[in-house]
């Protein structure tokens, strides 16, 4: 009997496994019904890769000047002794005025070892846990770790700020714009997710070190440039939501095995193999895609021509696909309206919310047809 | 570097020819007595001399260079701020009160430099620019900048020091201002901007969207400053007891990493 480790091991072949990142760890819990994605994580499959070979390149990476602006602003809020960023949780959590102490972990005695900033990063969070006289109230460029489907994963979030209510927040510094008090809602998402990840992990952190996990707060402060200008503004983001969707997530990956089960044992998705030998082994693991995927998945666009293929309704979206609970593709749904599938009646408010839909579309062609004759 | 070379001939040789045309034009107009002629192609033949001589010693250097080298600019402003500071800061005052043209590219070799010019042969010059030192560790404090005859706890970091450092260089630019303008002349735009920018995270400094007050910025750095001074130094004094007693002078200056011990292995 094979080890799920083994398992992924071989699905992989022979080449370097691929580390999870905060980023692809967000992604996960983005979607957390797709096998696929879970599979191809799990064994650190180089997904950019596989997704050429079969054909579909994601167009897509991290963009030079998206990754200057972030810097430059995050440089920005920090600039000054974190002069912006002091000013900020002064409004929103009330931070008083001499809680001002600040340490930088980006480094310890210059020397940026991985190892020795985590161990540096617990030492001190340990102790403003323990001890609220003398302790730090920022913590710069903290480095916190998570096992992930057996593999550890260095995560790294903007800043940890300590409060003197005795509880720890993260801090994410992000440069899309909040205009009149709203931004752009997938930013949004994203951010709270890969802050809900940070949450996660220091929650974790803190269980391993025998202090009260609810000490961290799953309320993130957010901070944004405000309106058209350069001006930083904060605002609190409750991610209960996205933590409850990561832990599932999370779970579900080390329990991997229950998915491997499910596959062929000789399963294999090493690139020596041809794009339609790939494709066929690819398919073998059950994909959930959604258009969100696009955004976030190196794979997305072969799951797309599959979902499209095959008429699935996912290639719709979430919204229309929960709509037609049940069904599961377009013809399906095509034949429930045509009257050539007899509706069942769990089926029978899905078609009568499809006819009157057809109805107004109806009326509105006519309409038009109307207006054009006149 | 050729190619500059061949351009610069190219030019001498039109010049030169020029001049010999010239010069046989101008005996011709004497000779017919044509005195006006003569003025104007002597006047002609000097231009063209003078273009000659530029183009052989072409002048690479540019109009407005500064007067003081960069290590002296930075000195100047880290003087006028008093406290270890961000090399964008010290950019920042130097552009506003001394309309300087360091940029912060300049000041990354910098301190490698000084520390290279120390080791090699110490206390040769009057002052040095070294890193401020973390109280934890007594590493070197990553970006900023501090001077080596400052007193040795004043050029440590501490946990509280970032702010208090804001704070104090917030009312060091506002006292310059208010000498500036004391003595009869005005402080530049950019010295105004760079005080109500720094008056913006102080609370009860600034209202509105105005030019920050000066007077009105001192008071409340003040009033902040006094919460966090007296801690703040007894945790730099204990460090710096540290440093003077365990690091030897270069380290004292440069700071003792975790690295530092294979580096100067290597």
């Amino acid at each position: 009997m094979s080890t799920p480790n083994h398992r992924l091991d071989a699905l992989r072949g022979d080449a370097a496994p691929v580390d999870h990142n905060a980023r692809t760890i967000a992604a996960l819990a983005g979607n957390p019904g797709c096998d696929r994605r879970a599979v191809l994580d799990a064994a650190g499959i180089h997904k950019q890769n596989t997704a050429v070979h079969l054909g579909h390149p994601a167009p897509f990476g991290q963009s030079p000047f998206a990754l200057a602006r972030a810097r430059s602003f995050e440089e920005l809020v920090k600039a000054d002794g974190c002069a912006h960023l002091l000013r900020l949780l002064r409004d929103t959590l009330g931070l008083s005025i001499p809680e001002v102490a600040y340490t930088d972990i980006a480094d310890v005695g210059g020397n940026a070892a991985h190892q020795l900033r985590h161990t540096h990063t617990r030492a001190e969070l340990r102790r403003a846990a323990e001890d609220d006289e003398r302790s730090c109230t920022l913590f710069d460029h903290p480095l916190l770790k998570l096992p992930v489907a057996g593999h550890e994963v260095y995560l790294e979030p903007a800043v940890i700020a300590f409060q003197i209510g005795g509880r720890f927040h993260i801090v994410e510094i992000k440069s899309f714009a909040i205009i009149d008090e709203t931004a752009d809602s997938a930013q949004v998402a994203a951010a709270s997710r890969l802050s809900a990840l940070y949450v996660y992990a220091l929650k974790a952190l803190f269980e391993a070190e025998g202090i009260d996990p609810d000490r961290v707060s799953h309320e993130v402060v957010l901070v944004c440039p405000k309106d058209f200008a350069n001006h930083p503004t904060a605002t609190l983001l409750d991610v209960r939501q996205q933590l409850a969707s990561l832990r599932r997530q999370l779970s579900r990956l080390t329990g991997i095995d229950r998915i491997l089960d499910r596959l062929p044992p000789d399963l294999s998705f090493t690139l020596d193999q041809s794009p339609a030998e790939l494709a066929r082994a690819i398919r073998t693991v059950e994909a959930r895609y959604a258009p969100e995927c696009l955004s976030s998945c190196e794979m997305a666009y072969f799951c797309r021509a599959d979902a499209r293929a095959c008429g699935s309704l996912d290639a719709l979206g979430r919204t229309t696909r929960d709509d037609l609970g049940g069904l599961e593709s377009v013809d399906a749904v095509l034949d429930l309206v045509g009257g050539d599938l007899l509706a069942s009646p769990e089926h029978a408010e899905i078609l009568g919310q499809l006819r009157h839909v057809g109805a107004i579309y109806g009326e509105h062609t006519e309409a038009k047809a109307v207006a054009w004759a006149s | 570097m050729g190619q500059l070379v061949g351009c610069v001939t190219v030019e001498l040789d039109d010049l030169e020819e020029r001049i010999t045309e010239l010069r046989g034009e101008i005996r011709l107009a004497k000779a017919g007595g044509d005195d006006a002629k003569v003025r104007r192609l002597r006047a002609e033949l000097r231009k063209a001399e003078r273009a000659w001589d530029d183009a052989l010693e072409p002048d690479f250097e540019p109009d407005d260079v500064p007067l003081l080298p960069i290590r002296e600019q930075v000195h100047q402003a880290l003087t006028l701020l008093g406290v270890p500071s961000a090399t964008k800061m010290i950019v920042a005052v130097n552009e506003a009160f001394f309309a300087g043209r360091v940029t912060t590219t300049q000041l990354t070799s910098l301190r490698r430099d000084e520390e290279k010019s120390f080791r090699s042969s110490p206390y040769a010059r009057p002052y040095y620019l070294c890193p401020a030192l973390t109280a934890e560790l007594l590493s070197p404090a990553r970006g900023l900048l501090a001077i080596s005859t400052w007193p040795m706890d004043v050029r440590i970091i501490g946990p509280l020091s970032p702010r208090t450092g804001f704070l104090t260089s917030a009312i060091r630019v506002a006292e310059h201002i208010t000498r500036l303008t004391g003595a009869g002349g005005d402080a530049s735009t950019e010295a105004y901007r760079l005080l109500t920018r720094m008056a913006r995270n102080i609370p009860g400094a600034t209202e509105g969207f105005g030019r920050a007050d000066p007077a009105r910025v001192i008071s409340a750095a003040d009033a902040e400053l006094v919460v966090h001074l007296e801690s703040d130094r007894r945790h730099r004094r204990e460090a710096a007891e540290r440093a003077t007693a365990r690091l030897n002078e270069v380290t004292r200056l440069f700071g003792a990493g975790l690295k530092t011990a294979s580096r100067s292995a290597s």
